[in-house]
């Protein structure tokens, strides 16, 4: 049996949850190891996937369906919820006080979650501290918020300052969704404005384990 | 002329005596009238008072019947989270995975939820306005409206999973916006805009738009128009450019664009549709108002020789904004010969 990536990758992105897992099982029984389908195969299709959203392909319908297969798979191939692989680094995430929207966020934690990343999810509507005592613990390079409303950039604004207070001015901190995106990292206080999922996981790809 | 035949003759590409200007205050009205907000999505009274307090400081072309985005979910049986300074948002949907939707009856505008409140708003604006500034309802899209039914990532699996059953909820929502919608005229609203967010081109690609969603809009434009509808007007938010040139077939006489949208594509792609927009909401919270007076400025530049063109955000202006931004893109207008 062929041990091609190609079927896999395919089903991928045509967003076929159940064409990328039986792919995958396929895959696991001509003795593929876990780890090549991880980085031939689910890692290929999101760097594809990736390619194809440019700002005017960009929809979130086709990077869900996507993500649905990934996530499916990956839960085919490590169905106790064990990290994947040797992760990038830890990404602590939410949708901040006050705003009860996830999708955005939650299309970023399938893409980081696809790209390898450990993320941790703090959910939305979710206070500052309770997020920088997340990333404390869990080690996190960076800390991602999405926002869909503006009332939420003056606390956007305070996560810098909270973070080097707490002698955490190590993690890098990244925005997103419709109105934070309006703003420009300078004037939120982050280091990285993310236009979309996909240009966030380029950023955090970019200084996963460089440490600048 | 008055406001409502200022923007008729903008939508005729007819020379106004004026560029119209319409400022999209919704909550940020109860900012102005110090009103709480979760109060003012709540209560028909207060958000016209609240409305009409706005007209008097800001002097703009039309004023809005419209709460939030959960309006008519509500009406369906969503249970919502109020807060007091924030709009509500869903805790629970109304309709889950296995909801017999056969079963379900349209809701009564009259009876659910707070669409009475709304309708209330609505007669009360007119009563007071007349035609002098234009009355606007407000329905949401049948594709926003299937979102809030079942939440969006549910509704998108759906779409793609078990078409038909999704275009069985499409078309209940559509049922739903078209008796809401008339309703609102028949108290006096000139027209209801249909906001239509999650039918974007950020969220679902052009053939899903073209397939599902136009012909359910045609089909609600169609009957706001059989209902005295005075324009048609479709507030799609985000980069909307690609289906632009499908709106007239839907029956759209005012489309939105949003500030990611370039002003000349839109031209390009509508030649004979009268649009509105498209300064960053944002700018109205964060610039000063000589900026935004240089936006105003710049944009009724692009639309001078072409005409049909109505000044305004590209989406709603956060509650939170500076009175003096909105008094600066209303004076622009204004005084623009």
């Amino acid at each position: 049996m062929s041990t091609s990536m190609d079927p896999l990758v395919k089903a991928l992105l045509d967003g076929d949850q159940i064409q990328a897992v039986a792919e995958a099982r396929r895959l696991c029984d001509t003795g593929v190891a876990h780890e090549r389908i991880v980085t031939e195969g689910i890692e290929v299709a999101m760097g594809q996937l990736d390619t194809k959203c440019t700002m005017e392909q960009f929809n979130l319908l086709e990077i869900m369906l996507a993500g649905r297969a990934v996530m499916g798979v990956i839960k085919e191939l490590y169905p106790s919820g064990a990290p994947p692989l040797q992760t990038k680094g830890t990404v602590v995430m939410a949708s901040p006080e006050g705003d009860v929207h996830d999708l955005g966020k939650n299309v970023l934690r399938v893409v980081l979650t696809a790209k390898a990343y450990h993320v941790v999810d703090c959910g939305k509507d979710c206070p500052l501290d309770r997020l920088i005592d997340a990333a404390e613990r869990e080690g996190a390079f960076a800390i991602a918020v999405s926002g869909l409303m503006t009332s939420l950039i003056p606390q956007v604004r305070q996560i810098r300052d909270k973070i080097t207070k707490r002698g955490l001015g190590h993690i890098k901190v990244m925005a997103g969704g419709a109105a934070l995106k309006q703003a420009s990292a300078e004037s939120l206080n982050v280091d990285f404005l993310a236009q979309t999922a996909f240009d966030g996981a380029r950023y955090l790809d970019q200084i996963a384990g460089g440490g600048q | 002329m008055s406001g409502v035949e200022r923007i008729k003759a903008a939508v005729n590409f007819q020379p106004p005596d004026r560029v119209p200007v319409i400022a999209q205050v919704f909550g940020h009205a109860a900012t102005v009238a110090g009103v709480p907000l979760g109060e003012y999505v709540r209560s028909g009274k207060a958000l016209a008072r609240c409305q009409l307090q706005a007209l008097k400081q800001y002097d703009y072309d039309a004023v809005f019947a419209l709460m939030d985005t959960s309006v008519e979910t509500e009406a369906v049986g969503s249970v919502l989270t109020y807060r007091a300074d924030q709009y509500p948002s869903v805790r629970t949907y109304a309709l889950s995975d296995g909801t017999d939707l056969e079963g379900l009856s349209i809701p009564d505008p009259h009876r659910a939820g707070r669409m009475p409140e709304l309708l209330e708003a609505a007669s009360i604006l007119r009563r007071e306005v007349g035609d002098d500034v234009l009355v606007v309802g407000c329905v949401l899209g049948p594709m926003t409206l299937a979102t809030q039914l079942v939440g969006i990532e549910v509704a998108l699996y759906l779409a793609i999973d078990d078409p038909e059953r999704f275009s069985c909820l499409l078309d209940f929502a559509t049922e739903t916006v078209i008796q809401f919608g008339i309703s609102q005229i028949e108290v006096g609203a000139h027209l209801p805009i249909v906001f239509d967010p999650s039918a974007s081109p950020a969220v679902i690609p052009y053939q899903f738009f073209r397939e599902f969603e136009l012909p359910r809009l045609r089909k609600v434009f169609a009957s706001f128009k059989q209902a005295g509808a005075a324009v048609n007007w479709l507030h799609i938010a985000g980069p909307a450019e690609p289906i632009l040139s499908l709106y007239p077939q839907a029956g759209v006489d005012i489309a939105n664009i949003d500030y990611e949208v370039d002003p000349l594509g839109a031209q390009r792609a509508l030649p004979q549709t009268c649009l509105d927009g498209n300064i960053k909401p944002l700018a109205f919270v964060e610039a000063t108002p000589d900026v935004v007076a240089d936006e105003a400025s710049k944009l009724m530049n692009l639309f001078a020789a072409r005409g049909g063109f109505i000044m305004s955000s590209g989406c709603e202006i956060p509650p939170e904004s500076r009175p003096e931004n909105i008094a600066a893109m209303v004076a622009a207008a204004r005084e623009r010969i």
